[in-house]
């Protein structure tokens, strides 16, 4: 099943990119570097901090100042509203709070002022149901009431996921893209370019021959890439995966299928070396924003969702998640695996329509 | 017996600048070469030298007529033509970090033989550059190479495209006694050539194309008797080339 040219040109390609040591070297720096940041740094976050401009004397605000002192999450600066707004400009502060003078049980209905830097929105979100929370319990205290519900928050995944662990199964998603349209479209489009095409289509190969060629050839250099990085992050830096690595390892290898399809199909559809460059960048950034590699996918605008889950990234990366921090079966994971093939056909037919394997010549 | 016969070979392309236009690249082509005859295809640039070529070596499609070598239909059995022949491209680029014998072991694997990469670069002159690589290669040792992975596979018939463009005077003689060394040993050779003098020293029989279509075929003595007749009284048989490679020597300087 295995020819004797497809066998020696596969080795020939594994070969000549064990040989470039330099592209070995930078292939592999950048995730290591930001696993390796993440995955030494990943104890309690930093609290936040917020500035407190306290105007009142009243026993009623000092209580409240201990309620937020006590929260581990916020680093309380008190100072004068002068100094603080200064520093919230600066961007030192995320917000300040202003307790007025008349805090105290006989007024109603008391404002307390929030000062904040608007482009925050997002962490001014995450403040707010904090800060009324706080607000609510201490108003209960003085009132005497009982409070009637109380929310308790129990993990039923019941594990204990740090950034590094839900990070990951991303990097390495990421990873896999650009290594294998890397391996792929821009290879084809170097070596028809070089004439290197022409000249191996001289002997009695078929373009069949050659595809499968680069495909074994990067479905190993890339399973190899991957493998020293998961490696890291599992012996070195402890991160977890919950799922059966048989699986996740599945899921890689047709993930590299895709994208190495998808890139032929961006060789095939770029001329030359710096259209296929444009292609790819087009290709990767907007799914490096859009797949939930780095955030998660809910933080996005509601309409781009439905648009984003079917991105090639996001398929993949969603399935090595859910695989690797969830620990879901391959039949959990199903529709992923519809996604995939999907994107396998459509990268098929691009790249054979479109490259003219017998115009070579270009 | 012709080793390559072709008939009314035809190849069309869109116009660039007007794509409800055609243009023939090779207008209705037939050409009978012998075997072990050296054949030489002449013509400006553009005439369609490469793209005749190219279709006989089945890399690009025959659009109208036929071409059969050593009996094979080249339309119907490509693959089979491209076991019987040897191709040197115009440009020759390799695999970067790969050594010459490296390149010439993985040709041969291409065609599902093995070769001995030494003896193909002694007899192409290139045997103490087994561990170099293409890139490092100057000019003339840079086309002495794309034969040699010409002839990995045994070939019967051998295509060189423009083999001596740019090569200094050295390395062209060179190339040339290594094509006469081919032919001698029963190799068809098929070229095309820009230099006049390559064409008349090398082959037996010259077509001379120009538009798509052969405008003039014949032994290089009779196409100077009947289209150059006054010029061959002239009594200067030798040229300036002659002289240069006299003053400057024989010996390869790459």
């Amino acid at each position: 099943m295995f020819s004797k040219p497809q066998a020696y040109l596969t080795k020939v390609f594994i070969q000549i990119f064990l040989r470039n040591k330099q592209y070995i070297i930078f292939s592999l720096i950048l995730p290591l570097l930001i696993l390796g940041i993440v995955g030494l740094n990943d104890g309690d976050a930093d609290p936040i901090d917020i500035g407190l401009v306290n105007n009142s004397e009243s026993n009623l605000s000092q209580e409240f100042i201990e309620q937020l002192t006590s929260n581990n999450i916020f680093n309380v600066i008190q100072d004068s509203e002068d100094k603080l707004r200064t520093d919230l400009i600066n961007g030192d502060l995320m917000v300040v709070l202003i307790i007025p003078r008349a805090m105290n049980i006989e007024v109603d209905n008391l404002d307390i002022k929030l000062l904040v830097d608007k482009s925050q929105t997002q962490f001014i979100q995450t403040m707010e149901p904090i800060l009324n929370q706080s607000l609510l319990s201490i108003e209960r205290k003085i009132t005497g009431n009982t409070p009637m519900f109380k929310l308790v928050v129990e993990d039923v995944k019941s594990r204990t996921l740090s950034y590094i662990d839900f990070l990951l199964p991303g990097i390495m998603a990421f990873m896999l893209m650009n290594l294998s349209i890397a391996g792929s479209g821009f290879n084809v489009v170097e070596f028809r370019r070089r004439g290197i095409l022409k000249r191996l289509f001289v002997t009695p190969i078929k373009p069949i021959d050659f595809v499968i060629s680069i495909v074994i050839a990067r479905m190993v250099i890339v399973l190899g890439q991957l493998s020293i990085i998961f490696s890291f992050a599992l012996f070195i830096l402890d991160a977890n995966v919950v799922g059966n690595i048989f699986n996740l390892y599945f899921v890689i290898v047709l993930g590299i299928l895709m994208f190495l399809t998808l890139g032929f199909s961006l060789g095939s559809l770029a001329k030359t070396q710096e259209s296929v460059g444009v292609l790819a960048t087009i290709f990767i950034y907007p799914q490096l924003v859009l797949s939930g590699v780095f955030f998660p996918l809910e933080s996005l605008p509601v309409f781009i969702q439905p648009f984003a889950e079917i991105l090639p990234l996001t398929l993949v990366a969603d399935a090595m998640r859910s695989i690797a921090n969830d620990g879901l079966q391959l039949v959990d994971i199903y529709s992923n695996f519809i996604g995939i093939a999907f994107w396998i056909v459509i990268g098929m037919l691009v790249s054979t329509k479109l490259f003219v394997w017998k115009e070579v010549a270009g | 017996m012709p080793i390559i016969k072709a008939n009314n070979l035809v190849k069309t392309y869109k116009d660039p600048k007007d794509s409800n236009k055609y243009l023939k690249a090779v207008d209705g082509i037939s050409l009978s070469i012998n075997a072990g005859e050296i054949y030489g295809i002449l013509g400006p640039n553009g005439a369609g030298k490469t793209t005749t070529l190219e279709m006989l070596e089945g890399l690009k499609d025959i659009d109208d007529g036929t071409a059969f070598i050593n009996s094979i239909n080249v339309s119907i059995n490509p693959y089979q033509v491209k076991q019987v022949i040897g191709v040197q491209l115009q440009a020759n680029e390799y695999f970067d970090n790969m050594s010459l014998s490296e390149l010439l072991n993985l040709f041969s694997a291409l065609y599902s033989s093995s070769n001995d990469p030494m003896e193909l670069l002694n007899k192409v002159n290139l045997g103490d550059k087994a561990s170099a690589k293409a890139n490092e290669l100057s000019g003339g040792q840079k086309q002495r190479f794309s034969i040699a992975c010409a002839l990995v596979n045994n070939p019967l018939v051998l295509f060189l495209d423009e083999p001596t463009t740019g090569l200094d005077p050295q390395a062209k003689r060179s190339l040339w006694d290594l094509v006469l060394d081919l032919n001698k040993m029963g190799m068809t050779i098929v070229l095309t050539t820009h230099n006049m003098e390559e064409a008349q020293v090398l082959c037996q029989r010259i077509a001379i194309m120009d538009y798509g279509k052969i405008i003039a075929e014949d032994t290089p003595q009779n196409l100077i008797l009947q289209h150059a007749p006054d010029k061959q009284r002239e009594v200067i048989s030798g040229n300036m080339e002659d002289v240069f490679i006299a003053l400057t020597g024989h010996g390869l300087r790459d």
